[in-house]
């Protein structure tokens, strides 16, 4: 066991861990942030995606040894307080949530996608999407969310 | 009938109530949950697909630290269950049937050692041949799944033989005579594999004991049909079990039936302590008792010259796999998709569910419907080019239109079929636009609804707000979230005002859950009717108050006015108030079953209850594909669906059913599909191997609604549209598929692979198709 500093949304977690676990379940269980998903534990479906000094990682296929002392973005730590990001919103105006269970790790790759990209084109959101597997929707919605918070966040930066 | 066609960014905003949890993490789902002093399970599984036990040996495991219980057959109650034929038990018994049979379960401190404890557990065993091959099985040599096959308890019309589990036939007239008679007469042999319902959270459970009563937190779309499975299984009365389901994670009828909450139960009994159970994606493949069944189909249609149908054979054998789970009814269902919604004046259709050494088939959605439909429709396309027709032409004339008599004698009211057709296709354009090695394929599809009793209770407070309490279950589909509007509605309050309280067998009235498109169909029913008890109670209050008849009284934005003089009117939230210190505001409803359709000149033998179709659901899907005829790989660039699913209520839900039904669709027609070695196991389950449609893939989709008001249906003339937009898409990517191959392609998924090799045996041929 190793005591490393996790950096979680702005918060420092010193947590008590094997060094073979990963980013994922650390998240969830000694930081207790279960807003990542975990869908198949192989870098296949995106659901556990989070933002590593703002870059998206499949948190399950990462060391959380290799995250300490870095910023780590999360879900929970996409909404200003009780504000909801626009990608939070809009994704939810737009019809872009059903079952939800992809939701967390496509809004982080969404906003990975959005910070280095500003305007993407449709063509560019589906590449930067692509690792995100959603089984409810066509995915169209969740284009047109991220379409509509490029625009909502060019307007008024 | 209106035709309704919105954009996405048109659609009105419907900000699901479980959205915001959804979107911030703060949503819990069962996989999220922790209890105190909370355990850890593990399965062994047989990882053998058909073999006799010999030994089996827990001691080692049971003495591992950190160990505190370890369950077989030897420590649950002795019951086979099963819906319609009672051939399984919780834990293996002396022989193991598919490579996911649990032979013991594993409760210990950390997942790691539990799982290190399953692994330990001694297994020897003498194998036995492994039944895979469906017409194989048939054969009166063939080995037995089921030795004791006919000793099983059985319910219904059931009809079995050896390895034939269920066996289903559809008569209409004299199918033989006729086919003698036809003109032209088209044989045809589509098989498709398995596939899976592949929801993105795998299953997780976890169960916590006080006294003599369980909770059960898990990933169930039936909460129901849980309790009842442990109830029968662990034999215990319904009022020790309380089923709670936290959000859940997408279903698609995987998450359908009664799957391992026993296990854990009996689990966390053994160890006095909580224990939890969470589903690798390994497991999630292949364990479960839902997976999509694969198909044989053999189909022959007898035509005059002038492209009209006089007679329809067709053959089936389904997979069930090793043990029956919901699968009795499969038979039959197929048998109606291959039969196709067409006027058929002779029809034979015989079916068999087939007992196999691969994992259970259960209902996946729209259970038969995607592989059945894609066997006739290809078949329709074979027959319109048989008899020099076009495949829209052959279909205009031969499909069921309003008044019409259906293959099985159901005679059909006002129906949109054929409206779904002109507009799908109108939608789609041209062919003379498409561009090199495109082309368009059209296909229709069918879907019955599934009339069943349901409750729900609501109140309104002293404040005037709302709660509605329903067994229903929110899967996703958001159908759920619509149960608020309809309260609403008949409140005259805005949807946000309504809370729902759901998920929790301990809180609400029995009923079906999200299984069969029913949320919207027999819980709406039910949660109308009780919205409307608490409506009447209002408007006797408001009629005291404003010195007119309750009948006069209108509820319309959150007051009570008297018909054509809203300008005096009293708020709700008054009414609210008076009635707390007085009558309460409480009401209650089922929703009574409406009667099914009968039947004219036809027979059903082996019936399970599925050739009569309450409020049938229409569709046609058009999809435009794009074959690279170097690799074989097709893709799908556009999808042009129109439904006849009746009155839409929410319509942000029905078109995201619609778009996910669709590419759900596309993966089955052309990556999704399940393959077994020899020894019977899955080769392919992980989702790298197997491929779900990712965002790239995803085509433009237009969706138009035929809304037809539907009497003996759901809420306000409305149908379920869960899994009807499951069905058609699959037929019309392979009906595109073979024009521009030039060449069928008969097995399903329709992969690289395959498209390719048609497409060499087509050029092989001189391209002739």
């Amino acid at each position: 066991m190793s005591l490393v500093n996790l950096r979680v949304n702005g918060v420092t977690y010193p947590v008590d861990i094997e060094m073979g676990r990963n980013l994922s379940g650390v998240l969830r269980s000694e930081v207790g942030l279960t807003g990542t998903k975990e869908g198949c534990d192989d870098c296949e479906c995106g659901a556990c995606m989070v933002l590593l000094d703002g870059q998206p990682i499949n948190s399950c296929s990462y060391l959380a040894a290799q995250a300490a002392d870095r910023e780590i973005t999360t879900v929970e730590g996409l909404a200003n307080g009780d504000e909801m990001h626009p990608l939070q919103r809009n994704i939810l105006a737009a019809g872009g949530v059903q079952c939800g269970f992809c939701t967390p790790g496509m809004l982080m790759s969404a906003d990975a996608l959005l910070d280095r990209n500003p305007d993407p084109s449709d063509e560019e959101i589906k590449i930067g999407l692509s690792g995100n597997l959603c089984r409810c929707t066509g995915y169209a919605r969740i284009i047109q969310a991220v379409r509509a918070t490029a625009v909502e966040l060019n307007v008024s930066p | 009938m209106t035709v309704t066609e919105v954009t996405a960014e048109e659609l009105p905003p419907f900000v699901r109530a479980d959205g915001p949890d959804k979107v911030t993490g703060s949503g819990r789902y069962t996989a999220d949950l922790t209890l105190t002093g909370m355990l850890h399970a593990a399965f062994r599984y047989a990882d053998v697909s058909h073999a006799r036990i010999t030994k089996l040996d827990v001691s080692a495991a049971r003495e591992m630290p950190g160990v505190l219980a370890v369950i077989t057959d030897a420590d649950v109650p002795d019951v086979h269950y099963t819906p319609v034929i009672a051939d399984r038990t919780l834990f293996a018994r002396d022989v193991v049937r598919f490579e996911g049979e649990i032979l013991a379960a594993v409760a210990a401190t950390t997942p790691e050692i539990a799982r290190a404890a399953a692994a330990a557990i001694v297994f020897e065993f003498e194998p036995l041949p492994v039944v895979s091959d469906l017409e194989a099985a048939m054969a009166d040599s063939a080995p037995l799944v089921h030795e004791n096959w006919d000793g099983y308890e059985i319910s219904g019309d059931t009809i079995r033989d050896r390895n034939v589990a269920t066996f289903s036939a559809l008569t209409k007239g004299d199918a033989a005579a006729a086919m003698a008679s036809a003109d032209v007469v088209v044989s045809s042999r589509y098989v498709a594999d398995a596939s899976h319902a592949a929801p993105i959270e795998p299953r997780a459970i976890v169960a916590q004991w006080e006294g003599n009563k369980v909770t059960i937190w898990t990933s169930t779309q039936v909460p129901y049909d849980a309790r009842d499975g442990v109830c029968e299984t662990l034999q215990l009365p319904s009022n020790q079990v309380r089923i709670i389901v936290p959000h859940l994670g997408g279903g698609f009828g995987g998450k359908c039936g009664f799957h391992f909450e026993a296990h854990i139960a009996a689990l966390a009994k053994a160890a006095k302590r909580p224990v939890k159970l969470v589903f690798s994606r390994y497991e999630e493949f292949m364990a479960p008792d839902r997976r999509r069944e694969g198909m044989i189909v053999d189909i022959t249609t007898g035509v005059t010259t002038d492209g009209t149908i006089v007679a329809r054979e067709a053959w089936l054998a389904i997979d069930n796999g090793a043990y029956m789970a919901d699968a009795a009814f499969f038979p039959q269902l197929a048998a109606m998709h291959v039969a196709g919604p067409y006027k058929i004046p002779a029809l034979q259709i015989d079916a068999n569910l087939v007992y196999t050494n691969h994992q259970p088939s259960g209902s996946v959605r729209a259970p038969t419907a995607p592989q059945g439909c894609w066997a006739v429709e290809s078949h329709t396309d074979e027959l319109a080019a048989a008899v020099g027709m076009t495949p829209v032409d052959f279909r205009r004339k031969n499909l069921v239109a309003t008044g019409d008599e259906g293959p099985v004698g159901q005679t059909y009211d006002e129906i949109g079929l054929l409206e779904c057709l002109e507009l799908a296709v109108t939608s789609a354009g041209d062919e003379s636009a498409l561009g090199e090695n495109e082309a368009l394929g059209v296909a229709v599809g069918w879907w019955p609804s599934f009339a069943v009793p349901a409750g729900a209770y609501a109140k309104m407070q002293g404040d005037g707000s709302v709660q509605v309490i329903t067994g229903a279950q929110e899967c996703g589909t958001g159908a759920v979230m619509t149960l608020r509007q309809i309260a609403a509605d008949e409140l005259g309050i805005e949807p946000t005002s309504v809370e729902l309280v759901y998920q929790d067998t301990a809180a609400a009235p029995q009923g079906p859950g999200a299984t069969g498109s029913q949320t919207l169909l027999n819980h709406g029913r039910a949660v109308e009717r009780a919205a409307r008890e608490i409506a009447q109670q209002l408007k006797e209050l408001a009629a005291d108050r404003l010195e007119a008849a309750p009948a006069d009284i209108v509820l319309s934005g959150g007051v009570a006015a008297v018909t054509g003089t809203p300008a005096v009117s009293i708020p709700l939230s008054e009414l609210a108030a008076e009635a707390a210190g007085g009558d309460l505001l409480l009401g209650s409803a089922s929703a009574p079953v409406p009667e099914y359709p009968t039947l004219q000149g036809s027979q059903c033998v082996g019936d399970q209850g599925v050739a009569s179709w309450l409020a049938p659901q229409f569709s046609c899907h058009v999809a435009k594909v794009r074959i690279d005829p170097d690799t074989g790989v097709a893709r799908v660039l556009e999808v042009h669906a129109a439904h006849d699913n009746g009155t839409i209520i929410n319509p942000i839900g029905a078109h995201g059913q619609v778009e996910g039904g669709i590419l759900m669709g596309i993966g089955q027609a052309l990556t999704e599909g399940t393959q077994y070695g020899e020894d019977g196991k899955q080769r392919n389950a992980a989702m790298l191997e197997y491929k779900l449609q990712t965002i790239a893939d995803a085509p433009a989709i237009t969706t138009q609604f035929v809304e037809i008001f539907t009497p003996d249906a759901g809420p306000r003339g409305s149908k379920g549209l869960a899994e009807a937009p499951n069905v058609a898409t699959a037929a019309a990517v392979s009906n595109a598929i073979a024009k521009v191959a030039g060449q069928r392609v008969r097995q399903l998924p329709m992969t690289a692979e395959r498209v390719w090799t048609a497409m060499q045996s087509s050029s092989d041929e001189g391209g002739a198709a």
